[in-house]
């Protein structure tokens, strides 16, 4: 089991890799724009940065391209959920009441993500911008009080994504989540 | 998982392999740059020098501490006093990114004197991950220049080597408590010390102001974690502002300066959450700062932000 991390300059991308080594995922910090031919792996993890994805789709590199042409899950963190949004025909936007640190966040749809995860988490985020409308076929999974889409997943295809980090310590079950993640990379390479 | 055992059996061969010829570690006496010089000392032993640089933003009774420490760790080192040196270059500083690049660039200059005398080749650092990835560069943006990163001159005469590079602190004090090093466990010391913990110019007087708060800060949140009162976090100091406020001492109006006092719980430094401090120890710190520091500090605040939205130090 090969899980890529795509790194989109994010602060926490290191912390991506290190989750899933820890669980024992075979991984590596991949540069985004790395040609989708030469990705061998059985899924991405689309990292977090500093762009403002809500403004500018620029420095994101070649994921658009991976988002349209891979057949393997992908799981966008944040930057990386956003830009999945707005590629996909959704949109994203500067956040009204921007979230840094500690945040609730409320599970509404049980998608396999979220297996063994409570209803409510206490997780971390750092966002200045935030998806304002899921892209067709996709739908949004859970919610905080100043953030509507905290996470979204895509009806047809494995792509998934989450505004706040699971990869950090300080977001309860966020091993969990990445642990689901793998689990979803291993019943898709196995069909 | 994190194993240290491997870990350390690999490094110490990776080392060998890197430095043929000498090297001298920069060593502040922190956990990260200890264990760096114990597994280099194993690597390539008398061909190892460990060098302490007392910038002279050193905490109270530091450098006699660090001494004591890598005597008997076995490490061969050498204390140099560059407190003059580094003072002149932070005269009239006052951006913390600016301080933080002249703090790591005199460091390298000092190092290459000091490699050049022993005649090494290599420099060895305890540079871990949050220190690359907070120094930024490319499309990662530059949250603070770590001054063992982001400072470097493009020039350097001595090869680079760092063997901690992608740990975190947890990862760090893990291979600590397998080295047997001493201070596995204690806090997080910023390499360009109590230069960022005054905000503004770090002159010699703010300098004896914060060593002396930080003190208390140490010696009090300490002793009440040994109490039992209250766990012991994973950072705490103080810092000092250049905001000044009217106070009322001794029947005569104060107008002196306020110290931020800093505790965040974490467990790797990438994100925090700040302490609670029950409110007496809380008093305690204050009533002592303000009754140690008279009229140069009146007021004493607590700093309730998270990592994010703020950093762990404030500079």
């Amino acid at each position: 089991m090969r899980i890529l991390v795509v790194d989109n300059g994010g602060q926490w991308t290191h912390r991506e890799w290190r989750v899933l080594r820890d669980l024992g995922v075979e991984t590596a910090i991949i540069p985004n724009t790395t040609p989708l031919a030469e990705i061998q792996a059985d899924g991405l993890v689309l990292s977090g940065g500093a762009p403002r994805v809500g403004l500018s789709g620029e420095k994101m590199g070649r994921i658009g391209e991976y988002l349209d042409q891979a057949t393997i899950p992908i799981l966008g963190i944040c930057a990386g959920h956003q830009f999945m949004a707005v590629h996909l025909g959704g949109a994203a936007g500067p956040s009204a009441i921007p979230e840094f640190g500690k945040t609730i966040i409320h599970i509404d749809d049980r998608n396999e993500l979220f297996r063994e995860v409570p209803d409510s988490i206490q997780a971390w985020e750092s966002h200045n911008d935030e998806v304002t409308r899921v892209p067709p076929g996709f739908r949004a999974l859970a919610h905080s009080e100043n953030c509507r889409v905290q996470a979204m997943a895509s009806d047809a295809k494995p792509l998934l994504g989450l505004q706040f980090h699971p990869e950090v310590e300080h977001t309860e079950c966020g091993e969990t989540i990445f642990e689901n993640f793998v689990r979803l990379c291993e019943r898709h390479g196995s069909h | 998982m994190f194993e240290p055992r491997p870990f350390i059996a690999e490094e110490i061969e990776r080392l060998k392999a890197a430095i043929p010829g000498k090297a001298i570690i920069a060593c502040s006496g922190g956990v990260d740059s200890t264990v760096a010089a114990v597994l280099t000392s194993r690597a390539i032993g008398e061909r190892l020098l460990a060098v302490f640089i007392d910038t002279g933003y050193m905490r109270k009774g530091e450098p006699a501490l660090v001494d004591g420490m890598l005597r008997r760790l076995g490490v061969q080192h050498r204390m140099v006093d560059a407190s003059t040196e580094f003072s002149e270059g932070l005269r009239g500083v006052v951006d913390p990114e600016v301080k933080r690049k002249i703090i790591g660039e005199r460091f390298i200059r000092v190092f290459e004197r000091e490699a050049r005398d022993f005649g090494a080749t290599h420099l060895v650092q305890g540079t871990i991950a949050p220190d690359w990835i907070e120094s930024g560069g490319g499309i990662r943006d530059t949250i603070k220049s770590h001054h063992n990163v982001g400072g470097l001159p493009a020039e350097m005469e001595v090869t680079l080597v760092e063997p901690l590079r992608d740990l975190y602190k947890d990862e760090v004090r893990k291979v600590a408590r397998e080295l047997g090093v001493e201070v596995a466990d204690r806090q997080p010391f910023p390499g360009p010390g109590l230069a960022i913990r005054i905000l503004g110019e770090a002159t010699p007087e703010a300098t004896a102001i914060v060593r002396e708060a930080c003190a208390i800060v140490e010696e009090e949140l300490e002793r009440a974690a040994a109490a039992g009162t209250m766990p012991l976090p994973w950072q705490y100091f103080a810092t000092l502002l250049p905001v000044r406020s009217v106070g009322v001492q001794g029947d005569i109006r104060a107008y002196g300066y306020t110290v931020a006092v800093r505790a965040v719980e974490s467990v790797d430094g990438m994100t925090a959450n700040y302490a609670k401090i029950p409110h007496d120890v809380l008093e305690r710190i204050s009533s002592r700062i303000t009754n140690t520091l008279k009229a140069k500090v009146n007021r004493v605040v607590y700093d309730v932000t998270d990592k994010p939205p703020g950093t762990i130090e404030w500079e």
